[in-house]
């Protein structure tokens, strides 16, 4: 049978600093996604969200427990390629133009540059950013900018997509687009998709409703973890 | 919030509290603290610029001060006699000596008789000398003590009768032989030669007193004898009596020589006080002010010690300038969004510039700080004082222009960026990172090209008054520098550096496929995006190399002209001294190469070679003239000559002419002017036969102009053939031995020759006559000032490749933070550092090779007056030039290395961030 879970928590913990000045961002969290599962995680300011996405993403280590990814392989093999992360502030880089941000994760993979440059023009022109190519990230508005992100983290066909407050800064209308591109391109792709979101309209719009308050993590829409 | 750890918006992280600190002065202070505890590296990298700054301008008024110093020093201890006081006809003698002896300032005081001769006469073998006109002195028996430099012993005792060497080398004298004086009127008398002397001075000892400015200087006689003064006295007084015309009396006194260190302050102490003792003899006296008139010249010296400090020190300081602002503008994005920031949260244009004023004001402070304490340092280890100046005044206003120098600095790159950013840049364009890059202006206006045009203008104006920089003439006390000679250098610097900025900028623009293709085996499938990165961020490329191009361009081009002020200092040393070691042989001696005496020394411990050179006086016409005989297949490795000493062909080419043609002569270039000679030329000598010491004719055939050999007279000398002299004088004596030791120890070699030849024999070192040659040249003590300006061009090489190349990654951090977050591995990361660092440094170092070039040639030109003789091939110190690239390379490195790892493992609040 062939393994589904894309990302596995088991009594993760992720603790800052040490001795009386530590803080306990995430504390004793398990849980898994699923390929095809759609996550909306949420909580206030502080409780740990982002530093979870973060562990899940591997793109930092916990302090106690373990995270692993059974169908996407060992941390090393994650990025660029199965995971693939949105931030919550444009992540552009500023010397490359809008088709070069989105070919660089595929040309990060070993892909032909040719080859790189069609697929980000297909993943720009799936979210009707195709006119942008030419574009450098500062001649863009703060709703396209994120979109070009999402097209970079899709252009990749990932296997798990990690947003985190991908609509954080943008206004109700740029967020819905950013949103609708995120999943629909999920449900494409059949890949795993975890939102980390304040806004309950977002939640709503996902499955399954992750809430992290002080580091731990509670499950409404179950997942067995 | 903005890039990562800290925004001052952060303190307390309570918007409103931060408004109501935008009211008052607790914005700066909180403003500098979250500076101080959270941009460390970047605000102290900026100090550190200030710091070079200063530092360095402290450190050259250091330099400038010690250097005139030294000068005024040098320019006393070059003096025997301070003054030489002439009692007037009709004066009283004894009036005037105490009317010197009383005078302020002077320490000790002889008097000297002068008579003259119709000559002098001297009988040996059956053979009769006699010589021209001449003088005999009187002097006391305290003359020599208190005078030590005026009379120098050959051979003999140095008391009683002394016969000056020439006129020995005439009579054909040696100590113990009998010399009979004519006097005018009076029956001849005759003195017995106790021992033979050299007068190192006699220029000035045998001046015309009272000479108007700028009359032509007297030539000392050929024939002097010194006798005691109760000896003078039962010799000449008759004369005295009968002829007081052909006498006369000086009062030789020396001052009290704690005198300003500044020459030109020195000078003008010496002239007033000598000015004033003439106002008291009334008439009676003149004064020949042989001190105010070598402080005179070590004026000039010390201008051009100030030259240099300009031509030298200031692109240095410039330089760390630059480097200090771009230090700054490698945090000018970051300043930038968190000036948007806080225009957003209500700041005021106003409050803006108030922020970038109180950075910049810190940074000047803490840069100044530590600069005079880097001064401190650098002086001592360099100059062995930590001075700022010759005076306290000129320590005040050095360590005032210094600080000065450095809160312009500070001012010119943070508040002054920061006033323009407040005032154009929108919120919008202040959060851009890279823009549609235009090009600036100056290159739409081609200012560079313009610069180095004007800089060949410059140049060649100033080369068609053959570089004269300094003014001073004798007795004048103003003098002159042509500042104007610093524009071509200046502007050749300048220009340069601006078009090495353009041609980076294009090899980035246009050459972005080729440089896609150059990249590959660095970036691999990257290698397109980094050159497509490279390209927009072509300023930023541009302004590094051209950085670094300007930093290699002034460490190289000081190393130069050092190695090659060096290197013409030592060329001064062996043409005084002629070799490593000198042997001279006393007048009367007679030595042949192959006596045992020469074998002696080439068997001596230390001795690599041997060269004898032959010395005889010749009659060109009337002129009495040294004539040099030498084996012309060895002088020119033996004496290291060089091109520049002749003229109508190179060294090795005039003394294979020597060779080939025995009667071949070269002369001065006086000589050829003033006998109108045309190469091939016959000339007839007049020179003494070895067996007769009768002059007989001597026919050669000019071949060349000799204007510098070791060991003769700058005016004017004679070099010909040895064996051809040996064979038409019928003597193959040697003049003098030039010894070389192959690098053995002088001071050993010397000393042992010493002791082996006593008094038959003077032995002279390369390395007492470093000491003692007090050339325009050696007087600037450019040691002190190599050892600064070299450490600190290194500093700065390593600051201008290193450093703003790490603080421009640095300050890309989140960028590259993305990359990783991307998944981008160390190698691609690496495509992107290393393909950056690359270009800098490669065309960098190579445009810096050529500022270099260029600039080293024009400077040698333009300070042409401070090499003597002039260099005929420019001196490159391959290890301390190895030395910068080395450093330039291990930081450019370092900082690359440091940058990728930063970037691989990215500040998880920086991933926050994102």
């Amino acid at each position: 049978m062939t393994e589904t879970t894309v990302v596995r928590a088991r009594g993760v913990a992720r603790t800052f600093g040490t001795g009386p000045a530590a803080i306990v961002a995430v504390h004793m969290v398990s849980c898994e996604v699923r390929a095809g599962e759609h996550v909306a995680l949420t909580g206030p300011s502080g409780s740990g969200k982002t530093t979870l996405m973060h562990l899940l993403a591997g793109l930092d280590l916990p302090t106690a427990g373990t995270v692993d990814w059974p169908a996407l392989g060992d941390i090393g093999d994650l990025r660029p390629g199965p995971i693939a992360v949105v931030f919550q502030v444009a992540s552009l880089l500023p010397p490359l133009d809008v088709v070069e941000n989105v070919a660089l994760p595929l040309l990060l993979q070993g892909a032909d540059r040719n080859v790189a440059r069609a697929v980000a023009i297909a993943a720009l022109e799936r979210l009707g950013l195709e006119s942008l190519a030419s574009r450098l990230p500062e001649e863009l508005s703060g709703g396209q900018a994120q979109r070009v992100a999402v097209a970079r983290a899709l252009a990749g066909h990932p296997r798990l997509i990690l947003a985190d407050e991908p609509t954080g800064q943008l206004d109700h209308a740029s967020g819905a687009v950013v949103i609708d591109a995120l999943i629909e391109a999920a449900i494409a792709i059949e890949a795993g998709l975890i939102v980390n979101t304040h806004d309950p309209a977002i939640a709503d719009r996902l499955e399954i409703r992750w809430s992290m308050a002080s580091g731990r993590l509670s499950q409404k829409a179950a997942t067995p973890c | 919030m903005v890039d990562g750890e800290w925004s001052p918006l952060a303190e307390g992280s309570d918007t409103v509290l931060i408004s109501r600190q935008l009211n008052g002065i607790r914005l700066h202070v909180s403003w500098i603290r979250g500076l101080l505890r959270h941009r460390t590296g970047r605000f102290m990298a900026t100090a550190v610029g200030v710091a070079l700054a200063v530092g360095l301008l402290a450190s050259l008024g250091s330099f400038v001060a010690a250097s005139k110093a030294t000068m005024t020093r040098r320019a006393i201890d070059t003096v025997a006699v301070d003054w030489q006081v002439e009692a007037q006809q009709g004066a009283d003698p004894t009036a005037v000596a105490a009317q010197v002896a009383s005078t302020n300032h002077v320490a000790a005081s002889e008097m000297v008789l002068f008579a003259s001769t119709n000559g002098f006469e001297s009988s040996k073998g059956g053979t009769t000398r006699t010589t021209g006109v001449g003088q005999v002195l009187g002097i006391g028996d305290t003359y020599r003590s208190t005078f030590p430099g005026q009379l120098r012993d050959l051979a003999g005792v140095g008391a009683g009768v002394l016969l000056f060497q020439q006129t020995a080398a005439n009579l054909d004298v040696v100590p113990g032989d009998r010399v009979s004086i004519a006097r005018a009127g009076l029956p001849a008398v005759t003195v017995t030669v106790a021992g033979i002397i050299d007068l190192p001075q006699a220029d000035s000892l045998f001046q015309r007193v009272g000479a108007p400015i700028g009359a032509q200087p007297q030539a000392p006689p050929d024939n002097v004898l010194i006798v005691p003064t109760s000896v003078w006295h039962d010799l000449f007084d008759p004369l005295a009596a009968s002829r007081p015309d052909l006498v006369r009396m000086q009062v030789h006194a020396r001052l009290d020589h704690r005198l300003a260190d500044d020459p030109a302050a020195a000078y003008s102490d010496v002239a007033s006080q000598a000015r004033n003792l003439e106002v008291k003899l009334v008439g009676a006296g003149l004064v020949g002010d042989n001190l105010g008139a070598t402080l005179s010249g070590a004026r000039s010296d010390a201008l051009y010690a100030q030259v240099l400090f300009l031509f030298l020190g200031v692109p240095g300081a410039v330089l760390a300038g630059l480097l200090t602002a771009a230090v700054a503008a490698a945090g000018r994005d970051r300043r930038r969004r968190e000036q948007a920031l806080l225009r957003t949260r209500g700041a005021t244009t106003r409050q803006l510039i108030g922020l970038g004023t109180v950075e910049a004001v810190m940074v000047g402070i803490v840069g100044f700080a530590l600069g005079l304490g880097l001064a401190l340092v650098v002086d001592h280890v360099a100059f062995g004082s930590a001075r700022f100046g010759a005076t306290a005044a000129a320590a005040i206003g050095w360590s005032a222009a210094a600080v000065l120098g450095g809160l312009v600095i500070a001012a010119a790159s943070i508040a002054v960026p920061t006033r323009r950013d407040v005032r154009d840049l929108t919120v919008a364009s202040a959060r851009r990172a890279v823009g549609r890059a235009t090009s600036p202006r100056w290159m739409r206006w081609r200012l560079d090209l313009a610069l180095l045009g004007l800089s060949m203008v410059v140049f060649w104006l100033t080369s068609r008054n053959g570089y004269q920089l300094v003014l001073a003439v004798e007795g004048v006390p103003t003098i002159s520098v042509s500042y104007w000679a610093f524009a071509g250098p200046a502007l050749l610097w300048v220009g340069a550096g601006l078009f090495c900025y353009r041609v980076a900028n294009v090899i980035v623009r246009r050459g972005r496929s080729v440089l896609g293709a150059l990249l590959r085996p660095l970036a691999g499938g990257l290698s397109d995006t980094v050159a497509a990165s490279m390209q927009r961020q072509r300023h930023l490329i541009a302004r590094g190399a051209a950085l670094v191009a300007i930093t290699v361009g002034f460490a190289a081009s000081t190393a130069v002209f050092n190695a090659t002020y060096r290197q013409q200092a030592e060329v001064d040393a062996v043409l005084s001294n002629g070799a490593d070691v000198t042997v001279t042989t006393s007048p009367g001696t007679i030595v042949s190469p192959a006596s045992p005496s020469a074998v002696a020394i080439a068997e001596a411990s230390g001795v690599a070679h041997v060269e004898p050179i032959q010395h005889r006086f010749a009659y060109v016409g009337a002129d009495l003239q040294d004539l040099y005989g030498v084996d012309a297949s060895t002088i020119v490795r033996a004496g290291r000559l060089q091109d520049a000493y002749f003229q109508g062909g190179t060294a090795r080419e005039l003394m294979a002419t020597l060779g080939a043609q025995p009667d071949s002569l070269l002369v001065s270039a006086e000589t050829v002017h003033d006998f109108q000679l045309l190469p091939g030329d016959a000339l007839t000598l007049r020179l003494q036969n070895g067996s007769t010491k009768a002059y007989v004719d001597v026919p050669f055939h000019y071949v060349g102009v000799a204007k510098e050999f070791p060991t003769a007279p700058h005016d004017s000398f004679l070099l010909a053939n040895a064996a051809y002299v040996a064979s038409m004088t019928g003597s193959d004596a040697v003049g003098a031995f030039l010894v070389d030791t192959a690098s053995n120890d002088v001071g050993r070699v010397a000393e042992s020759l010493r002791q082996q030849f006593g008094t038959t024999a003077t032995v002279t070192d390369i390395a007492s006559s470093r000491k003692i040659i007090g050339s325009s040249l050696t007087a600037v003590d450019l040691d002190g000032l190599t050892r600064v300006e070299l450490g600190f061009a290194l500093a700065l090489a390593a600051a201008a490749t290193g450093l703003t190349l790490w603080l421009g990654l640095a300050e890309r951090r989140r960028t590259f933070a993305i990359a990783t977050a991307l998944g981008a591995n160390r190698r691609q990361l690496g495509g992107f550092v290393w393909a950056e660092a690359g270009i800098i440094s490669l065309v960098g170092l190579a445009s810096g090779t050529a500022v270099a070039w260029a600039l080293s040639n024009m400077l040698v030109k333009v300070l042409h007056g401070v090499f003597d003789p002039a260099p005929a091939s420019l001196a490159v110190p391959w290890s301390y030039l190895g030395v910068v690239a080395t450093v330039a390379t291990v930081s450019t490195a370092v900082a690359g290395l440091a940058a990728i790892q930063s970037a691989r493992k990215p500040h998880i609040e920086m991933l926050r961030d994102l």
